[in-house]
């Protein structure tokens, strides 16, 4: 290991990559903070070789790296054990190979979720997600934390989609694994290790992907539950019906008081309310109104129906039910963001179980379920003090885990983050993972520290 | 003796088979192999077509024939937990009452085992629309080579780490051997309609495959047959295949009733602007299983007319579907064996049948010189070289085709992670630099896919 001042090391970066593809200027570091550290400089490589490059250069001389795009979810994990270098993948931003007519497409990880929305959609086509970070999370973050919101419940999350990554490892090789075409069983299926991996084995340089067609028309429906017993019913009796939804989505009182008012305003007291997004064509939507219709009145619910396209309200709505922490973190700097996977039949139980937790604390809670795949979302909206913050998340995870799942700190204040193992206690997998990193990143230099039990 | 073979043959016996009741007898087995470093493969059924299951090394055959349990339902949270033995059918028949089902349907799945579809990472005609193994796996007891036992995933989405349940599904037995297996169940449609459209050409049949996906309807399954094909499947099944075309398209829709209705019109609609003879609708069950039976006994039906064939399992964009046509049918003329033509076409997995006689040594080079050229052709398109049958000893040598030597050295780190001394199944999906000249595997009839 040859230890480089960090003066030299911006100018061998420069080097490396171009004067203009690094900077040490402080503002720009500082935009690059995470949990309270700056790195001390910050690469733009144009092409995925100079990616590789990077990361060569950077394991030759132990530097760590946090790659990155728009920053939309580097606030969940761990704080960074070491922090030298943040690799914006903006320049990357290329779309590769795109054949709507065999619905696949390549594409580079810096490009934006909502410009390859609107790229595809000429041809009526989407990538199904509604990721953490909305527009504004880039294709390569996506892929990396496996971000999927409430539209898994009709078409997975990234896992599902990936047909193939090309992946720069620390070795400064692109190395490539699954291939273009929507079934493929050749060789070891490397991708799922990196999708969701947070940033930890390898840097995606490009990703291909599966594209669906977009449904002719959308429409939502919301039910009014007066008890969780109710939207327990509602649950059971609409995953048994022949509805195939997008969406289904529980929201607890206050929940839905902050997603209709997008921002702290106190509103008017609400019930539960289970949101249901459908889509297809005219008479689909008409039929699937009925069914909403019968189910709500068996449940004593009557339905309430929201606009009917993607442009109206309603997305405006998802929007907020997907990415609670983009926007309630402006109007509760102080807010935390719990994500917890649950079996599904024990979502309502756990909204019960995380409402007696904070019932004898100076906390509000707002929690979102999705309640058709087991992703419920907990928002603790007046943490103030980190001792207390930390006793409350560890009740919760044991609650989340006595119901059979986990719960991960996706955001909270960077203060309260060293009480708290963001991800939760490894299994009798862990020995098998460390392993694993050690293949991909042996010297350690990739968002160190920040993953599972410090991986 | 018949634990040689499985629906791919090889030439080597296992030294011993065994049959454990359990993850502690797995164990056991895998601590006296490692003490003894014999070679352990395991196996299912032996409906693969690869040779994943094979012990083409030597060694220890490990049968999973008496752990066939299914040791939990969970309906309310779409959940089952099974043992690697359990039969694939089986399952779907254990929820089939309470409206479930496990989506991979692979064309054996009357005799082949859910952990055998966890090591092929299995498809099957619906995977078009519900995607394959993997997609439907959130969670696996494994053993490792040196005894320990691992527990990867979890009923719920998303257990917090690599997802190494994504990483052993597909891994041909080379990582560790699975010993339960947590799986997610689907919901039945309400509605399914089934079409059979037939043409004079194959060329049109090829062309409706990329407009129907054009359209953006994503059918359930879509399956195409061509002439020589359907002619010996409907001399074997009479399942009311037209004898006289060029080739048919099996499409199935499903969803709710509406939206399979709109769809099975739309795709009639397709059909005839793509001149399609005549597209006619399954009315009832019967049909509809009639039709299906003859396009899952199509490998058998093919047995019956020639002594040998070889299947491939190559994969192209499907918008290539025409041009691939087109290519085989030289190959054909050129090599002067008959190739009859079977594919998933909704997602361009082919699997072309190339006929000859296994006892005709020059024949038997012709095939091997044939399929080859169909393999680079697939690779040239942006292809794959295996869809859905797995590597086995079959393709692994065919790796460096479609991966680079990095690539394949980064697989071979993450092996050694799992199976540092190579001794769970051996010699499969890495290349290991042994080409020869003749066929290290020889197919005969009665695979099914």
């Amino acid at each position: 290991v040859t230890l480089v001042p960090q003066s030299g090391v911006r100018s061998e970066l420069a080097a490396l990559l171009g004067e203009s593809k690094v900077t040490s200027e402080p503002a720009a570091c500082a935009a690059f903070a995470v949990d309270g550290k700056s790195p001390a400089c910050v690469v733009y490589p144009p092409s995925p070789e100079q990616v590789a490059a990077l990361l060569r250069y950077a394991a030759d001389h132990e530097l760590a790296v946090l790659p990155c795009r728009n920053a939309t979810k580097l606030d969940t994990g761990n704080p960074p054990q070491r922090y030298d270098i943040a690799l914006s993948l903006k320049e990357l931003n290329q779309v590769w190979h795109y054949e709507p007519a065999d619905l696949t497409i390549s594409v580079e990880p810096g490009m934006k979720f909502g410009d390859f929305q609107y790229f595809v959609a000429r041809h009526r086509l989407w990538l199904p997600l509604d990721p953490r970070g909305g527009a504004k999370a880039s294709l390569g973050g996506i892929v990396a934390t496996n971000s999927a919101g409430p539209l898994r419940l009709r078409y997975g999350s990234p896992r599902d989609m990936v047909l193939g990554l090309k992946v720069a490892t620390t070795e400064g090789k692109i190395i490539k694994t699954g291939g273009r075409v929507v079934k493929n069983v050749a060789g070891y299926d490397l991708g799922k290790l990196l999708v969701g991996s947070y940033g930890s084995l390898g840097v995606i340089v490009e990703a291909s992907l599966k594209l669906f067609p977009l449904p002719a028309e959308r429409a939502t429906f919301i039910l009014r539950a007066g008890t969780l017993a109710t939207a327990r019913d509602l649950r059971r009796r609409i995953l048994h019906s022949p509805l195939d939804p997008l969406r289904l989505t529980l929201l607890d009182p206050w929940a839905a008081t902050l997603v209709r008012a997008g921002s702290r305003e106190p509103g008017e007291a609400r019930e539960h309310e289970v949101w249901i997004e459908v889509g297809g064509s005219t008479r689909v939507i008409e039929r699937c109104e009925q069914e909403v219709r019968d189910l709500g009145r068996a449940a004593g619910s009557p339905p309430q129906r929201l606009a009917r396209t993607e442009t109206g309200e309603a997305e405006k709505f998802w929007a907020r039910i997907a990415d609670p922490a983009a926007w309630l973190k402006d109007a509760y700097p102080d807010g935390v963001v719990l994500r917890t996977t649950l079996p599904i039949a024990s979502t309502e139980e756990f909204l019960n179980r995380a409402q007696q937790e904070v019932e004898s604390e100076s906390v509000g809670l707002a929690g979102l379920a999705q309640v058709g795949t087991g992703m419920v979302t907990l928002c603790l909206l007046e943490p103030k003090r980190a001792r207390e913050f930390s006793g409350l998340v560890l009740r919760l995870r044991r609650a989340a885990e006595d119901l059979g799942g986990a719960l991960i700190v996706e955001h909270c204040p960077w203060e309260f983050k060293s009480g708290i193992e963001a991800w939760g206690s490894a299994g009798d997998h862990f020995e098998v993972m460390r392993r694993v990193k050690g293949v991909w990143d042996p010297k350690g230099i990739l968002s160190p520290g920040r993953f599972l039990g410090g991986l | 003796m018949l634990y040689e073979y499985d629906a791919l043959s090889s030439l080597r016996q296992p030294d011993a088979v065994v049959f454990p009741r359990s993850t502690e007898q797995t164990v056991q087995i895998v601590k006296l192999a490692a003490r003894e470093n014999l070679p352990l493969v395991p196996r299912g059924a032996g409906t693969g077509l690869s040779g994943g299951a094979v012990a083409s090394q030597g060694g220890i055959l490990v049968g999973f024939s008496r752990m066939k349990e299914i040791l939990e339902i969970d309906i309310e949270n779409q959940r089952a937990r099974v043992q690697p033995g359990v039969v694939n059918l089986d399952l779907s028949l254990a929820v089939s009452d309470q409206g479930y089902y496990f989506a991979p349907d692979p064309s054996s799945q009357k005799a082949c085992t859910i952990g055998g579809n966890v090591a092929e990472n299995s498809g099957g005609p619906h995977t078009l629309a519900y995607g394959v193994t993997t997609n439907h796996v959130l969670g696996l007891e494994v053993v490792l080579p040196g005894g320990e036992v691992i527990h990867t995933g979890a009923k719920f989405w998303d257990r917090p780490g690599y997802d190494l349940t994504g990483l052993f599904v597909g891994s041909e037995g080379t990582l560790g051997i699975v010993t339960e297996i947590t799986v997610r169940l689907s919901r039945k449609p309400e509605a399914v309609k089934t079409l059979l459209a037939t043409y004079d050409r194959v060329l049109d049949a090829t062309r409706t495959v990329a407009a129907v996906t054009a359209r953006g309807i994503t059918p359930a399954a879509l399956e195409m047959m061509d002439g020589f094909t359907l002619r010996a499947v409907e001399q074997a099944t009479h399942a009311g295949y037209p004898m006289d075309c060029g080739a048919v398209l099996l499409i199935e829709v499903e969803g709710m009733r509406e939206a399979a209705e709109e769809q099975a019109s739309e795709i009639e609609a397709v059909c005839k602007e793509n001149q399609a003879r005549a597209v006619r609708r399954a009315e009832t069950d019967e049909e509809r299983e009639l039709l299906w039976k003859g396009r899952k006994n199509a490998f058998g039906a093919i047995g019956r007319i020639s002594p040998s064939y070889y299947v491939q399992d190559g994969v192209i964009p499907r918008t290539r579907l025409p041009e691939m046509l087109e290519f085989i049918g030289e190959v054909e003329k050129r090599y002067g064996l008959p190739i009859g033509n079977i594919f998933h076409a909704g997602d361009g997995n082919l699997h072309p049948l190339i006929m000859f006689d296994a006892r005709d040594k020059d024949q038997s080079q012709r095939v091997l010189k044939a399929a080859q050229e169909i393999i680079a052709k697939c690779v040239d398109m942006g292809g794959s070289i295996t869809g859905e049958h797995g590597v086995g000893i079959e393709k692994n040598e065919l790796m460096p085709l479609i991966f680079s030597a990095d690539d394949l050295a980064m697989m071979h780190r993450l092996k050694e992670v799992f199976n540092p001394r190579g001794r769970f199944n051996p010699g499969k999906v890495l290349p290991i630099g042994k080409m020869c000249g003749e066929l290290r595997v020889q197919v005969s009839a009665g695979g099914e896919v």
